[in-house]
């Protein structure tokens, strides 16, 4: 089949990257870093916060699930690459014939998968062995692609964080998710924020996907699902401009 | 269609790093050059003359301050998608992924530049069989000797078929086999009519290997012509070398006040005196040592080495690391530098 140059181009820059994606998937995930800031640390903050709760078990899964795919996909771009920078492969990949967006657009599809992937767990779990409900398909379906796409582009954007080293990249972004994680809704529901509160939780993207798994999953959603998704679907749109914008002036710098 | 001659053109290229602060530093400066179709091109400089910068502006990583690249046709600036596709390009550090195999190294390579899947297979054993690793090829590579991982390197490097190779250091550090090796490969691709861009420390590869040598000193471009013609252009470094007789003292100071002696160096056991004339010299030498009762063991002419050349021109000693990091700001690789 005949395609015109732009939709060839178009389609080797959509191959390459889903190449530099498996490329991350089949080295990076199994890296103690990921594991440490990516698995561990959402699971202990869970355990920290549902302890105590007068809640049935089955009702805190959308707040794991949500917690879940928000710290595991927004740990990739932060361990990818730095570390890459680090051992010159990140060089190579720009000195390939491929765009900057598509090297980007495969580092944030290796953290959507891992974030979908593991939020998975707690979320089969949940639904059959401790009573979650899932009553909108759809909406848990769509929440978890566009969170997973948000969250790891966001991690993305905090990889252009100067520094070579996982940590000095990691540490910074793990401040700048801590305080996204408590003005979420997720400790204090929406509707007990007040004003302000409400105001200051726009500016968190976990906001519109712990909303949106509540509502999919049996519980009460403070917003509809289309302003909950069409806020996630911004908000990935937001960092992946942010992120290529920021990765290109670093380049320019650098070198 | 015109025929292209040059598969790189490079004219007033200049990179000022940190350009609008008070620290700018002007790491290559107005250099201009073409590297013809098939040629094996020789970039040779002493640390921190700019080789390293012009090779990474060559390959679209550094963007320049001023000046233009042409690659096959192709404007580096405009179309640097197309100048990508034309390179394979071998670091100074070898930069394969330690947790892949040779193999998976080379084929996530061959996606990523666009190798056909029905070809990268069998594309990748006939590299890996080239460069003795095919028995190794599913272990990973972080176990590698440095000389091993020098060759899955080059192999990256040479999966998609570029029409230009850009070699930066290749044999630089590594054992007599990778070297041996690595230099068959390139005499082989020359053989087949890739364009080969080669910087390195070894002077002897580059006289060896390259049909033109360009010599680079403070960003600038110091002298550019085969290594044969350079050598000519030098005719003051030509030496007699001579080697007495066991039991001769023999004073270095005496023979440097011969006629039209510039220099003395001993060599081993032999003693080298530079020149512009060697054939007056040898006349009065013999006459010299027929008066003080010495003995030759050996006497010989010598024209200029390219070495010779490289030192005349720069003033400096050829080294074997190169700091230009430290104008980036980056981190040092090193702390070799010119004597």
């Amino acid at each position: 089949m005949n395609l015109s140059p732009s939709l060839t181009r178009l389609q080797h820059e959509a191959t390459r990257a889903w190449a530099i994606a498996e490329k991350d998937i089949r080295i990076y995930y199994a890296k103690p870093p990921v594991l440490m800031w990516g698995i561990m640390l959402p699971f202990f903050m869970f355990l920290s916060w549902s302890v105590g709760r007068n809640k049935p078990t089955g009702a805190l899964i959308p707040g794991l699930v949500a917690i879940t795919v928000f710290f595991t996909a927004s740990s990739i771009g932060p361990v990818i690459i730095p570390w890459e920078k680090r051992v010159r492969t990140f060089e190579r990949l720009l000195a390939a014939p491929v765009s900057l967006t598509a090297v980007l657009l495969g580092k944030t599809l290796a953290g959507l998968i891992f974030g979908i992937a593991v939020a998975l767990i707690p979320l089969i779990v949940g639904w059959i062995a401790l009573g979650a409900q899932v009553t909108d398909m759809l909406t848990l379906g769509l929440t978890l692609l566009l969170a997973a796409g948000a969250f790891s582009s966001l991690g993305v954007l905090f990889s252009t964080m100067p520094g070579r080293d996982v940590g000095s990249v990691m540490m910074p972004a793990t401040l700048i998710r801590w305080p996204l994680l408590f003005i979420s809704g997720l400790f204090i529901p929406l509707g007990d924020l007040g004003e302000w509160g409400l105001v200051v939780s726009f500016i968190s993207p976990l906001t519109f996907a712990n909303d949106a798994l509540n509502g999919a999953m049996g519980g009460t959603a403070y917003y509809t699902p289309i302003l909950n998704l069409t806020m996630l679907a911004a908000f990935w749109g937001l960092f992946v401009w942010a992120g290529l914008r920021l990765h290109e002036w670093g380049r320019r710098t650098e070198s | 269609m015109t025929e292209l001659n040059d598969a790189i053109q490079v004219s007033g290229l200049t990179k000022i790093y940190g350009a609008r602060t008070p620290t700018a530093a002007r790491a290559v400066d107005h250099i201009s050059f073409a590297v013809h179709v098939g040629e094996t091109f020789g970039f040779l400089g002493p640390n921190g003359a700019g080789k390293t910068t012009t090779i990474g502006m060559l390959t679209t990583l550094s963007e320049p301050t001023e000046g233009t690249i042409t690659v096959m046709g192709h404007d580096a600036r405009r179309d640097s998608y197309a100048v990508k596709e034309q390179l394979g390009i071998v670091p100074e550090v070898s930069n394969c992924y330690d947790e892949l195999s040779a193999w998976d190294n080379l084929i996530f390579t061959a996606r990523l530049y666009g190798v056909p899947r029905g070809e990268r297979e069998a594309r990748a054993a006939e590299l890996l069989k080239a460069f003795g690793l095919y028995e190794k090829r599913h272990l990973p590579t972080l176990g590698f000797s440095k000389g091993m991982k020098r060759r899955v390197t080059i192999v990256m490097a040479l999966i998609h078929r570029p029409r230009i190779l850009l070699l930066d250091e290749p044999t630089s550090g590594l054992d007599v086999q990778s070297v041996l090796l690595i230099r068959e490969m390139m005499h082989q691709l020359h053989d087949a009519g890739t364009t080969i861009f080669l910087t390195t420390h070894n002077i002897e590869e580059a006289n060896q290997s390259c049909q033109r040598v360009a010599i680079i000193h403070r960003g600038k471009i110091a002298a550019i012509d085969s290594p044969e013609r350079l050598k000519q252009s030098f005719q003051s470094v030509q030496a007699v070398e001579v080697g007495f007789n066991e039991n001769d003292r023999v004073s270095c100071d005496d023979l440097a006040r011969l006629p039209g002696v510039t220099q003395v160096r001993e060599q081993g056991d032999k003693v080298r005196l530079f020149t512009e004339s060697p054939g007056e010299l040898i006349p009065l030498l013999v006459d010299w040592a027929r008066a003080h009762k010495h003995t030759f063991a050996s006497l010989n002419t010598l024209g200029p080495t390219l070495e010779e050349v490289f030192v005349k021109i720069t003033g400096l000693e050829i080294a074997t690391r190169e700091p230009e990091e430290d104008l980036r700001g980056g981190r040092g690789k090193g702390t070799g530098r010119g004597k």
